[in-house]
């Protein structure tokens, strides 16, 4: 699922189209640092990370791993600096890289929704693309899928389980 | 659904509907399911393919990479004049009609990024999101990029950006100027 999307983010780097790879991700950039502080700050965390993806992007960095990986890196890094006290209104550091062994927070978690709901039947993976990819109401899935509102609940139901499951082991 | 996995339901459909939902009221309504709410959040946002962003979002972008004010690039944007705003905020919170300059002021300073905008207040967020018909993220989230960054990271636009503010004419302020407790509390009171 991330293939053809990285595939996008290679082209818009290749292309030079830093603005609209920067806007691909406020979603993500500004729900994560919202989740992560709880506060307004937040709304300044978020600022931070986008100046410093478009100053890597003005430096013309170019990276070994996709372009989503280093932006969650960056959300990782500027959030910890931000709960560390340290100024995040700064460029990241001269040789910064988002695969850096050294760096504990380096791990790169490269599931997709396919790779995390794979050990569910193919029924429940059709209903979840439906509510969180396509964003259709419960009542308008089960119209679609000809099933009742309460078999779509449970296909939510197994798949919340399993995110919760993966987060326990995680 | 048990609580924890109806807000996650609700959050995670109301992205993939491409609105842009605060998280934060979502998981103080989990109470002690916060944590595990938080977790499961961001492990979706890890996973889930990126949205294709529309036209107006990405012309957003641009020009704040610019240094256009983005508050101003939304408001034009928009068709609504500055006074405009300033006249919703006197309506929506009542104010007497002698504050208005302060009001005016206090806005200006906020378009121009001398107001941080994650520091206005709750209910004037709501408002500025309502007039300028925009998700409140985007209008907490987005100020004019600072030129105070080092030389090796500046671009060209930052450059004319930069001719341009030294040819504009400087403004004289003065702390005498006027202030008023009750409109400051609507644009910095963070609350």
């Amino acid at each position: 699922m991330h293939d053809a999307r990285d595939a996008e983010d290679a082209h818009l780097l290749e292309r030079g189209d830093h603005a609209t790879l920067i806007a691909a991700y406020e979603d993500v950039v500004v729900q994560r640092c919202l989740i992560a502080t709880r506060g307004n700050e937040g709304y300044d965390v978020a600022q931070n990370v986008f100046l410093r993806l478009l100053q890597e992007l003005d430096r013309g960095r170019r990276y070994t791993v996709p372009y989503r990986v280093v932006v969650h890196k960056v959300v990782d890094w500027t959030v910890k600096e931000h709960f560390a006290g340290r100024p995040t209104d700064v460029a990241l550091p001269e040789g910064w890289d988002p695969v850096d062994e050294s760096d504990p927070y380096a791990e790169v978690d490269d599931s997709d929704l396919d790779a995390l709901w794979a050990d569910l039947a193919e029924g429940d993976r059709r209903v979840l693309d439906l509510r969180y990819v396509q964003g259709l109401e419960i009542d308008e899935i089960a119209e679609r899928l000809g099933k009742t509102r309460n078999a779509v609940d449970q296909a939510l139901h197994r798949a919340h389980d399993k995110l919760r499951t993966l987060i326990g082991d995680g | 659904m048990a609580e924890v996995t109806r807000l996650f339901d609700e959050w995670a459909a109301a992205l993939a509907r491409g609105e842009q939902p605060d998280p934060r009221p979502i998981l103080a309504k989990a109470g002690a399911g916060a944590g595990e709410l938080a977790a499961m959040m961001e492990r979706f946002l890890r996973a889930r393919p990126r949205a294709e962003p529309d036209p107006e979002r990405v012309e957003r972008v641009r020009a704040w990479i610019a240094h256009e004010a983005p508050l101003v690039q939304l408001r034009t944007r928009r068709g609504v004049r500055r006074d405009e705003v300033v006249d919703a905020v006197m309506a929506e919170f009542e104010l007497a009609a002698h504050k208005r300059p302060i009001v005016k002021r206090y806005y200006h300073r906020l378009e121009s990024g001398q107001i941080d905008p994650a520091r206005i207040s709750r209910r004037l967020l709501v408002l500025l999101a309502r007039v300028l018909d925009a998700p409140a993220a985007v209008v907490a989230t987005w100020r004019p990029r600072p030129l105070d960054v080092s030389p090796a990271f500046r671009s060209a636009s930052d450059v004319v950006f930069a001719q341009r503010a030294i040819a504009a004419p400087a403004r004289a302020r003065t702390d005498a100027e006027e202030d008023d407790e009750e409109v400051r509390a609507l644009f910095v009171s963070g609350g």
